[in-house]
């Protein structure tokens, strides 16, 4: 768990499609904080830190303080929106943490020791099936993300989520099975010569 | 070549392509993607080509995702042939791409190859397009 992330902005007056593009011609991003049975506030936020934060790759499962000016907020954000073509950041959902929450939140996973896995060495492919684990933990202990090791596994074995060493406090939102996270898998290149050898043994068994 | 296996109707309007892309504009499958920047209709041909020109690159290692499929059938009439006398034969398959859509993502390659790769994938299709990363996605570069 990272260091929460601080982020200033300002109320926005007026809300809708015209207000919000007069905001993002400044260079700035509309956003809402909603939650914990308090009214919704409209703020913008800066667009260039906004994009800082964003490249991290973990701002969705980071608790940030939003300074609107009335105080501080203890927010985690839940949505952002990116143009389809231009990929900036058109609006941000933060929601509003009470004291102890306990929140749901997709965590990223990262995979380590890939030069151990023989797997990998023969020449397989990483197949990441979920990008991102979803899980319900206290707001105050949000993993930045989830760490598995590639050591021993091979082509074709599939990395589960109980390779995962998950803080004690940190629960799949899957808990009836023990879902598969990522696979090796066999590369164009190893199966065609795996084809080509079978097809030699066949055609020598012919023979 | 992608085709459909069976359509409902042999022939289809011409149409237009009008807006941005509504769904396919983020990454699904891998760490990196190339997303079409302006709207056309992407043969199959072009599709086939520009996936020899990655997979060719990559030397094969990763696994390709094509996110676009050609279901349109585009007609054509013959050559030296006047006009009228109905809509021409189905010539080839399309797909319809409009801008912001993810077209091929790539994983399971650095991301320095993967960027080349899609660069001469590009060079096979008739817009312009450019290359999206995960967002904090350390995608391993090659030594």
């Amino acid at each position: 768990m990272s260091e929460a992330l601080k982020l200033t902005a300002e109320a926005r007056e007026r809300a809708g499609k015209g207000a919000s593009r007069a905001v993002r011609r400044e260079g700035r991003v509309p956003a809402v904080i909603y939650g914990n049975k308090k009214d919704p506030v409209n703020i913008h936020v800066e667009e260039k830190i906004l994009n800082k934060m964003l490249s991290t790759g973990h701002f969705l499962n980071s608790v940030v303080e939003i300074d609107t000016g009335n105080g501080v907020e203890r927010t985690l954000p839940r949505d952002v929106q990116f143009h389809p073509v231009t990929d900036r950041p058109i609006h941000v959902d933060f929601l509003r943490l009470a004291a102890n929450a306990t929140v749901t939140v997709a965590i990223p996973v990262r995979f380590t020791d890939e030069e151990k896995s023989p797997g990998l060495k023969k020449g397989g492919v990483l197949a990441i099936t979920r990008h991102e684990v979803e899980v319900t933990c206290p707001a105050d202990a949000i993993p930045d993300d989830l760490v598995a090791s590639l050591a021993g596994f091979d082509v074709g074995e599939s990395i589960h989520i109980s390779a995962f060493n998950l803080p004690a406090n940190v629960k799949p939102t899957i808990s009836d099975r023990d879902f598969t996270v990522a696979t090796i898998a066999v590369p164009s290149a190893l199966r065609s010569e795996q084809d080509e050898a079978a097809a030699e043994g066949d055609a020598a068994e012919a023979e | 070549m992608l085709q459909p296996k069976r359509t409902k109707f042999r022939k289809a309007h011409k149409g237009r392509i009008h807006g941005d892309a509504k769904g396919g504009t983020q990454l699904t499958y891998g760490a990196i993607g190339l997303k079409a920047m302006a709207p056309e209709r992407i043969t199959a041909r072009q599709i086939e080509a520009a996936r020899r020109a990655i997979t060719r690159h990559i030397k094969r290692q990763g696994r390709l995702h094509i996110r676009i499929f050609p279901d349109v059938p585009v007609s054509s009439k013959p050559a030296e042939v006047r006009m009228g006398s109905g809509k021409g034969s189905p010539e080839y398959w399309a797909a319809r791409v409009k801008p912001g859509r993810i077209m091929f993502e790539l994983e399971g390659v650095p991301l320095d190859i993967a960027t080349v790769a899609f660069e001469r994938g590009a060079a096979k299709l008739p817009i312009k397009t450019k290359v999206v990363v995960r967002l904090g996605e350390t995608v391993p570069t090659a030594e």
